[in-house]
């Protein structure tokens, strides 16, 4: 039985898979309530793979990528919301920022 | 940016020296009489933005949205002939609100009250029990239409029953000088909304202006722009005031130099337009259209929408007010449609590298409005590069007539 939930190629992204999260407001809600020990951990994993991981999925269609593959492509969104909390504020949130619960995200 | 160098300080009150240096009244942002004027005599009688036509795109397709400010609720519809239609969401019967739901797509529209039925062009096509009527005629009844008009896919209505100018007329030079910008090119959109207790002018007035960049957005902004702008007062390439529209336009120099992209914006910029980026100067469309002065071209539409266009990119801000010291913060970003997954990434970068600096706008205003409200201030201090706060208010108060 296949157990894997990413791609083959990207196997040893499995323990990460937490991050892996559909909507953006999942994925910002996982990158505030995340440790920057556990963010940065995530980041330096996946960053290296980023490339890789596009040139990948760029093979996909957009609206009919497997399980895996979409699976995958959450999780490197997840990279596009961490981005600021590494390299902007060293911090999970905006610093001194308006409360990110009451600016919604209208469109998933 | 251009740093600020004595050539070009006090440059717009030199270009518009009827627009006053004094300090401005900051009575508007807190006066409840104040703003049930504007509500008379400015809501209830300009052109409004309520969205875009690739939100209608089949016949049947409805919006519902809520304009608290003129005390409505304005149902859009696509009629199956094809034109996009505005009423009051009003069953012409007792008064219900016809349609519940924010959007979708009926063929007809059916009154949960009563059960009387509207088609998609607005007329009344069934009234139950109708021999138990006196001298109804259903065809002077349908719901109550709002004028409604489209400007490059934008859909406009106006609350007033006898608008004076044509939407075409009322956005004068903002439409000659915006026309063939490629809004039918950029239709994946991303929208956020906030409620905040705060004046609909003070959220404004935080956002025309470039001024604030370099202190409330020296983490976010800095990459975008030349080397140690946290350090360098910025003033805009252009302002141009119109009779109640302005513009403020930044110029970014250009590409930012390879060592100030973050990595994962560097991965982002390979795929696609990022808004940060696309401010500071980064190109994307290739050749720049002439709908562009500068690089990041932030217009004010009077009285309450904004549309900030880049290269390959754009977002528009709706501001609606709910009360003198409460809006709803409507924001929405623009991009291609995106075929693949790197797109879709670097479209995912762009709207989170907007929604972050966003935030840091948003710290602002409840704080300003609790402070307005006690009084301690009267007026604001302005500044030669918050000319464009000083222009609303002048022409919020020619419209509210003190």
């Amino acid at each position: 039985m296949d157990e894997a939930v990413l791609p083959e190629k990207f196997k040893e992204l499995e323990p990460f898979v937490v991050w892996s999260l559909p909507t953006e407001r999942a994925r910002n809600r996982k990158r505030l309530a995340s440790s920057m020990a556990e963010i940065q951990a995530f980041y330096d994993t996946i960053l290296p793979r980023g490339e890789a991981i596009i040139e990948y999925l760029n093979q996909f269609a957009l609206e009919e990528m497997p399980m895996k593959e979409k699976r995958l492509f959450y999780l490197v969104l997840s990279l596009a919301e961490v981005a600021n909390a590494v390299e902007l504020f060293k911090q999970p949130g905006v610093i001194d920022g308006f409360d990110p619960e009451r600016f919604l995200p209208m469109h998933e | 940016m251009a740093a600020s160098e004595n050539g070009t300080a006090q440059q717009w009150a030199r270009k518009f020296p009827q627009i006053g240096t004094g300090p401005v009244s900051n009575r508007p942002c807190v006066s409840p009489e104040y703003f049930e004027l504007e509500r008379e005599r400015i809501f209830k009688r300009v052109w409004l933005n309520m969205g875009r036509v690739e939100e209608l795109p089949q016949a049947g397709d409805f919006l519902v949205r809520d304009v608290a400010v003129c005390r409505t609720s304005i149902l859009l519809v696509r009629g199956k002939d094809g034109k996009v239609r505005g009423f009051h969401n009003m069953c012409s019967h007792r008064g219900n609100q016809l349609v519940w739901d924010a959007s979708g797509n009926r063929r007809a529209f059916t009154c949960k009250f009563h059960g009387w039925t509207y088609d998609s062009t607005g007329r009344l096509i069934g009234v139950t029990d109708e021999p138990n009527f006196f001298d109804l005629k259903k065809e002077d009844n349908g719901p109550t239409p709002v004028a409604t008009d489209i400007w490059e896919g934008f859909i406009f209505v106006n609350l007033d029953p006898n608008p004076k100018e044509s939407l075409r007329e009322y956005l004068g030079e903002v439409a000659d000088h915006l026309e063939g910008y490629p809004f039918d090119k950029l239709t994946t959109r991303f929208t956020y909304q906030a409620d905040e207790r705060v004046n609909w002018k003070v959220l404004l007035d935080a956002q025309q202006e470039g001024y604030h960049v370099p202190f409330l957005h020296k983490r976010t902004f800095v990459k975008s722009f030349d080397d140690g702008i946290q350090d360098i007062i910025f003033h805009a390439l252009d302002v141009r005031l119109f009779k109640r529209h302005r513009l403020v336009s930044a110029g970014g120099s250009g590409e930012s130099p390879a060592s100030n992209l973050t990595p994962v914006e560097a991965l982002a910029r390979r795929y696609g337009a990022t808004t940060l980026a696309a401010m500071g100067g980064a190109s994307y469309g290739g050749k720049k259209g002439s709908q562009l002065v500068g690089t990041f071209d932030f217009w004010a539409i009077f009285p309450n929408f904004v549309m900030a266009l880049m290269d390959g990119t754009y977002f528009t801000y709706n501001l609606w007010p709910l009360a003198v010291d409460h809006t709803i913060w409507e924001v929405r970003t623009y991009y291609p449609q995106a075929r693949n997954a790197g797109e879709r990434f670097s479209q995912e970068f762009a709207k989170c590298g907007l929604r972050d600096p966003l935030l840091e706008d948003g710290s602002v205003h409840e704080r300003i409005q609790a402070m307005l409200g006690s009084g301690a201030k009267t007026h604001f201090i302005l500044q030669d590069e918050e000319i464009l706060l000083r222009h609303n208010y002048k022409v919020v108060a020619d419209y509210v007539g003190e």
